[in-house]
């Protein structure tokens, strides 16, 4: 059962140029209890997406069309201050930088209590207990809540932003790169802090990223975006071995793994289309190795369980064999 | 092999806060014509400022660096110009690194211009670089600004401006950490290109071992301002000497469901350093002994190529 359902949702941002549809026509779907992974390129539109899904969209963009249906209620369809009820109560955010969420100005006390008796209705002394209970499960010393944001290190201020994100026990937490900016170690460690704290709490939770070695890491389920679509969506284990769409394909080989052969790597030639103007059909297409006419046309769709909007992904296997040849992504 | 850069006991104190803090201490280095060393550690390990040093963009505060056969610890003036020509940086983030009112003629045209290469050798040497980073043909691309460029694209200008004065040494800072993963490739695979075509000796700072293993033979891992190992980029990621080294490669993501998800064999964070004397590392380590506060490890050498400073008898490998 999905605790999230996300229909043919379209996401513009108002440019001088015209609207640009940076999510166009996404469909999702997100089980309860799990960790999800949306993972994409610079501009695939999975920050806007995760944004859009917690109505924190900059304020250029708005959702031009779709259904956003939280725990049976379409939130496109909600009045603002219906919205923000659900929001930060049962839906909440981490957002890339942890400063973002954080008042540099106040101790991490004071902003947990800000949340907890103001927003989440709690007496002084219950959220105060609350307060450190939330430290200790994200690994902070429940002392260091008299602290000041600055007094800490980047992953204990990702830690601080996750109990804050925690702190109104959310049924579904979105967490927008929450480890780009932090070193491998720590990145670790606050993934692990998530994973915990997932499979602990029974939490669902989107994992938006860049990286498919983070998505591999931590998360159960996985859909990769493209140029403000989804083009694979599936089990983790099924999406990153056997990947259905060439542009999976594509990623796997491109970057360098710590272990494995001395392949040589592949880029993906070329660059994702406008999406002030974007093609017809597959918008792969014009960077696919494996293109045939029709894809210039008609958008392929997806059906079951794990899928692909590719039309050859019957043939995917032979498509796989092919894709590890680094002469198949030689530019034509 | 004679190095073509011998960097001994490189150190550099910056004064913060009316004390003095080794952001790099006791750091020695050497690296061959046609040779790649990567240097990897974490934010504030000192693998930035001691590429730094190697190029004089920061003056260390001890230590001695040798470059072909000359002492440029303490160049300054013409010789230090005609140094810079033969040591370039190529710069980590494509997006503000080059001007973006100037075409990219002009951007390849500045370092000739700043190295006092006649005018009439101009096109040429321009025409040549971008072959050699796939920027062709070049008329292509010799009037277009850095807006009309991808990422990808502007990182090829970025290593060609670093290329164009026909340097004997490059050094790059996480060259394509800002770059989308589908394009980080095809850099990786020019810089491969270049450093073998024209013989350059290469050095790499990255918090990316696997990126490191892909364009480096050889490895130094940094913590807190000093070498705690140094080897063969393979056999350092397989079998790991020092604790440090072992937690670091332990903790990298990698693209396959079936990886180990262990707690990592390290402890709090990089803010329980140890203080003064001893091992750096002991407050994180989970083989700390006495002696580890006692004493500071010396580098010393396990095997003919591989050093690590640790107390542990060879223990890790």
């Amino acid at each position: 059962m999905s605790m999230l359902s996300v229909r043919d949702l379209v996401v513009t941002y108002a440019t001088r140029a015209g609207p640009v549809r940076a999510v166009d026509g996404v469909d999702l779907d997100i089980p309860a209890g799990s960790i999800t992974g949306l993972v994409g390129e610079s501009g695939c539109g999975k920050s806007t997406l995760g944004r859009a899904l917690m109505g924190v969209l900059p304020e250029a963009g708005k959702i031009a069309g779709g259904q956003i249906v939280f725990e049976g209620a379409d939130l496109v369809a909600l009045s603002p201050t219906a919205r923000r009820a659900i929001a930060w109560r049962r839906l909440s955010f981490i957002p890339q930088t942890a400063m973002n969420a954080l008042d540099p100005v106040q101790r991490l006390r004071a902003q947990m209590l800000e949340v907890l008796v103001e927003r989440g209705g709690l007496g002084k002394a219950e959220a105060l207990a609350r307060a450190s209970e939330l430290f200790h499960l994200v690994g902070l010393d429940p002392i260091r809540l008299s602290d000041y944001p600055h007094q800490f290190s980047g992953g204990m201020r990702q830690r601080a932003s996750i109990a804050l994100a925690l702190a109104l026990e959310p049924a579904l937490v979105i967490a927008d790169e929450p480890v780009t900016a932090l070193d491998v170690i720590v990145q670790r460690q606050v993934l692990d802090v998530m994973r915990n704290l997932q499979a602990r709490l029974g939490l669902a939770m989107i994992l938006v990223t860049h990286d498919i070695a983070v998505v591999a890491y931590a998360c159960d389920r996985v859909a990769v975006m493209y140029a403000g679509r989804i083009v694979e969506a599936g089990p983790v284990a099924d999406v990153l071995e056997n990947p259905l769409h060439p542009y999976t394909m594509g990623l796997t080989h491109a970057f360098p793994d710590l272990y494995g052969d001395d392949m040589t790597l592949v880029p993906i030639d070329g660059t994702p289309p406008s999406l002030l103007h974007p093609p017809a059909g597959c918008r792969f297409a014009a960077r696919c190795p494996f293109v045939q006419p029709r894809c210039a046309d008609e958008p392929p769709v997806m059906t079951g369980d794990h899928q692909a909007a590719c039309w050859r992904v019957d043939e995917a296997a032979e498509l796989r064999a092919l894709a590890a040849t680094p002469a198949t992504w030689l530019p034509k | 092999m004679t190095a073509l850069i011998d960097a001994t006991g490189l150190e550099k104190i910056f004064r913060s806060r009316g004390r003095d803090v080794a952001a790099v201490a006791d750091v020695s280095l050497s690296v061959g014509a046609g040779e790649a060393l990567g240097i990897v550690g974490e934010s504030g390990c000192g693998k930035t400022t001691t590429a730094r040093m190697l190029l004089r963009l920061e003056d260390p505060t001890a230590g001695r660096i040798i470059f072909d056969g000359t002492d440029i610890t303490t160049l300054r003036g013409a010789a230090l110009l005609k140094f810079r020509a033969q040591a370039q940086l190529v710069f980590q983030n494509p997006f503000d690194a080059l001007n973006p009112r100037f075409t990219i003629r002009r951007a390849l045209a500045e370092p000739l211009n700043n190295f006092g290469v006649p005018v009439s050798e101009h096109a040429e040497r321009i025409d040549a670089v971008l072959h050699r980073v796939r920027l062709t043909p070049p008329a292509a691309w010799l009037d277009r600004r850095p807006h009309e460029l991808s990422g990808g694209q502007l990182q090829r200008v970025v290593l060609a401006r670093a290329l164009i004065p026909g340097p004997k040494l490059i050094v790059a800072d996480e060259p394509v950490s800002m770059l989308d993963v589908s394009v980080r490739a095809g850099i990786l695979n020019l810089l491969r290109e270049a450093r073998d075509a024209l013989g350059l000796a290469a050095v790499y700072i990255s918090h990316d071992l696997a990126l490191i293993r892909y364009v480096c033979e050889r490895t130094m891992v940094m913590y807190l301002g000093r070498v705690v190992e140094e080897g063969p980029t393979k056999e350092l990621i397989a079998k790991p000497a020092h604790p440090y080294t072992r937690a670091l490669v332990a903790a990298v993501p990698v693209p396959h469901v079936t990886q180990d998800r262990a707690q990592l064999p390290i402890r709090g964070s990089l803010s329980d350093a140890a203080s003064v004397g001893g091992c750096a590392f002991r407050g994180r380590c989970p083989h700390a002994m006495k002696i580890c506060t006692d004493q500071a490890p010396p580098l010393r050498s396990i095997t003919p190529t591989r050093q690590v400073a640790c107390h542990l008898e060879g223990a890790m490998l």
